[in-house]
């Protein structure tokens, strides 16, 4: 991809740029702007971008072996909340522009009716408030068991490179 | 319009003073020590989740969520559901989202995310616009609406002087707390507020209900009746129209509420206070959980105010429908001065009274505490002011906020300002939200960008603002009679998110082709504060 030229920079940039991300003009939909953009592949490349610096500043040489499971502690971590993320926000906003979408270009179809004066319209829009509650649960549980023991993992690696090590914040 | 007599006004006020009392006595009870910028902004991190849950709940239901929410509702039906939905979907969406690397990219203020990579005052003084561009409308049409419900709550004649008279007392209460309670004491009379809201709102709900034999379909029925629309009532389309540019409008509406509302910096202010990751992520579930059953209750007492108090006399008292809880609180108690009625209408009187200051002395605190930590700390002192002249300062910027929203809003008080909300929340989605968006996930945002986003969404939300039609040319714009409406539209998001978007995009691409050398220094700064925005590893 041409990720390899974005870490560099290229001062004669105009070649260099036409390609990518061209997600952000698309807006409203404001969750592509995370979910493909800007880098897609960006694990993979991100790691020499990383170790470049270190070559730069040789101090950091001895550590390079814990700098790179660091690294890829980090690019684990990062793409399990973004799958996370993507997951989730996708399919809130997502029903949620479906559901604004049909009440103004469909109201026949919402405003049939399923029980006595009960619409679909309504009971769907009474539905997303009840989901709710299931999905934070969803995500309190998923979020516990794909992001957080990742994070854990990559909090207890750099304790030992770390400052003021183990502070919370 | 409020046929009670002056016992009923007198328990009133008495209740008033109790809780005025009681919240003050609480707010200097938690008040923090003189010289701890911490616990000022934050309180210590001492919160435990459903305490922080319920203060986020508390921060993010204004006044001005229950009072037109449920006014949309009666009058409007189906669109008020729409809007109930995207309101409690807002939250949901910054908690998926947002909440948690928020937490741990943030200190004290928006100011303190966004320059966490691009330190510079021009950043800082950024933030500090935006937040205070963000806040102040909403403070204002909040404090001018204090003035009209309390004069229609205690029955007092719609004076002008009356009504200047209560904003200044709202508005001098809410100094108080901001200034001394900082977030420990604004987050226990959010506690105080969230709790009495939703208990008055549990029984109103009940007792509407209840009237209808919890039937949903009788309700219905009654409420299309009465609501004078008929079958229209539960389509969408009464509150914008079903024109072409009316239902772009309403569903640029629903996107700005979803993406602005939780943006807004008093909120994502609480977010800091949070100890670490997994209790964000509990107190978020408590405040998602808080304001889903809200905007459900909200969506009964809304309908209930259609069916029993009637379309009519709501748009009667007030042409937005902003006192149809009040109402519908008379007519469940049944006869005037009886025990019952004047219990209930006591209870819903104090519910609004005590939402109106939390909300209130909620967005003092954040506009404070920005001017406080961005501009004088940071901006001005280059981060070595010393936290007890920070601490003063912040105390005498929520004075300063205070007064400058009092006089604004004392100076408005005659119009129809509801607008300004629409403003504060579009310009929550068209500035705040694709910055903080941007400057959490892309590693190539860069100053220019940020800038770009911060004063081009504002901006573009402002000017697009005052010609739309919500300001003039329509019968119940800010200006009916003048006529300067270029954007055919009563909210701005569908045109200026996009913008704020693009904004931020195209400056970043202009820093790295003209100033490759500083965006690459804002991804190092990206990537090596990866881990701790991630993983609040330090």
């Amino acid at each position: 991809m041409t990720y390899a030229d974005e870490n560099r920079y290229p001062p004669s940039a105009p070649t260099g740029w036409p390609l990518p991300h061209p997600e952000p003009y698309g807006t409203p939909s404001r969750h592509e702007t995370y979910g493909q953009s800007p880098w897609p592949e960006a694990y993979g490349h991100d790691a020499p971008g990383y170790e470049s610096y270190g070559r730069q500043a040789p101090w950091h040489a001895p550590d390079a072996q814990e700098t790179h499971r660091h690294d890829t502690g980090l690019a684990a971590l990062r793409s399990a909340y973004r799958l996370l993320r993507r997951v989730s926000t996708l399919t809130a906003l997502g029903s949620f522009v479906v559901y604004v979408v049909l009440s103004c270009y469909a109201p026949g179809l919402m405003g049939s009716r399923i029980t006595g004066e009960l619409s679909l319209g309504m009971a769907l829009g009474v539905l997303q408030l009840v989901v709710t509650f299931a999905a934070v649960f969803w995500y309190g549980r998923s979020a516990q068991r794909s992001v957080d023991p990742l994070a854990r993992a990559v909090r207890e690696r750099s304790v030992p490179t770390g400052r003021n090590a183990g502070a919370a914040r | 319009m409020n046929d009670f007599s002056s016992g009923t006004q007198a328990i009133v006020l008495v209740l008033f003073t109790t809780l005025v009392t009681v919240t003050l006595m609480m707010c200097v009870m938690a008040g923090p020590d003189r010289d701890d910028l911490t616990n000022f902004y934050t309180g210590y991190l001492s919160l435990t989740p459903l305490k922080n849950g319920l203060a986020i709940a508390g921060d993010y239901i204004s006044a001005a969520t229950v009072l037109s929410t449920t006014g949309i509702i009666a009058l409007a039906g189906y669109d008020g559901y729409v809007l109930a939905v995207s309101t409690a979907l807002s939250l949901v969406l910054l908690m998926f989202l947002l909440a948690e690397p928020l937490r741990n990219a943030g200190k004290f203020t928006m100011g303190d995310v966004l320059a966490r990579n691009m330190p510079g005052r021009a950043v800082r003084i950024a933030a500090c616009v935006v937040t205070l561009s963000a806040t102040v409308p909403f403070l204002v049409v909040q404090l001018s609406g204090a003035g009209s419900l309390l004069t229609f709550i205690l029955d007092i004649p719609h004076a002008a002087g009356a009504r200047t008279a209560c904003i200044v007392i709202v508005g001098t209460l809410m100094i108080i707390y901001a200034a001394i309670g900082g977030m420990r004491g604004t987050a226990l009379i959010q506690m105080i507020k969230i709790v009495i809201l939703l208990g008055t709102s549990v029984v109103i709900a009940a007792l509407v209900l209840n009237r209808f034999d919890w039937s949903p379909g009788d309700i219905l029925k009654a409420a299309q009746h009465g609501s004078g629309a008929g079958p229209a009532f539960l389509q969408q389309g009464l509150q914008l129209g079903t024109s072409t540019v009316g239902l772009l409008d309403f569903v640029g509406l629903q996107i700005t509420v979803v993406l602005g509302v939780a943006c807004l910096p008093h909120i994502t202010m609480r977010l800091y206070s949070a100890q670490d990751v997994p209790a964000v992520r509990r107190s978020m579930s408590w405040a998602v959980g808080t304001v889903t059953t809200f905007c459900l209750l909200v969506i009964i007492m809304g309908t209930g105010a259609a069916a029993l108090v009637g379309s009519r006399n709501i748009t009667a008292a007030d042409p937005h429908g902003r006192t149809s809880v009040l109402m519908l609180s008379q007519v469940l108690g049944g006869t005037p001065d009886s025990a019952g009625a004047t219990i209930l209408y006591s209870a819903v009187a104090g519910m609004v009274f005590i939402t109106l200051l939390s909300s209130v002395a909620g967005m003092t605190l954040a506009a404070a505490s920005s001017l406080a930590h961005d501009l004088f700390a940071h901006a001005m002192r280059r981060g070595q002011a010393e936290p007890r002249t920070e601490m003063t300062v912040a105390a005498w910027t929520s004075v300063v906020v205070g007064t400058v929203s009092i006089a604004l809003a004392t100076m408005v008080q005659n119009w129809d300002v509801g607008v300004l909300t629409t403003l504060a929340i579009c310009i929550g989605a068209s500035a705040v939200a694709p910055a903080l968006t941007y400057s959490l996930f892309w590693r190539g945002f860069t100053r220019t960008g940020l800038l770009a986003t911060l004063y081009g969404g504002a901006a573009c939300a402002l000017l697009l603002m005052i010609f739309s039609k919500a300001v003039s040319g329509t019968p119940s714009a800010v200006f009916p009679d003048a006529d300067f409406d270029l954007f055919p539209m009563q909210s701005t998001g569908l045109v200026s998110i996009p913008f704020g978007y693009l904004a931020g995009w195209l400056g970043s691409r202009l820093d790295h082709r003209r100033r490759a050398a500083d965006s690459r220094e804002h991804r190092r700064l990206y990537e090596e504060s990866e881990a701790r925005l991630l993983a609040a590893a330090e």
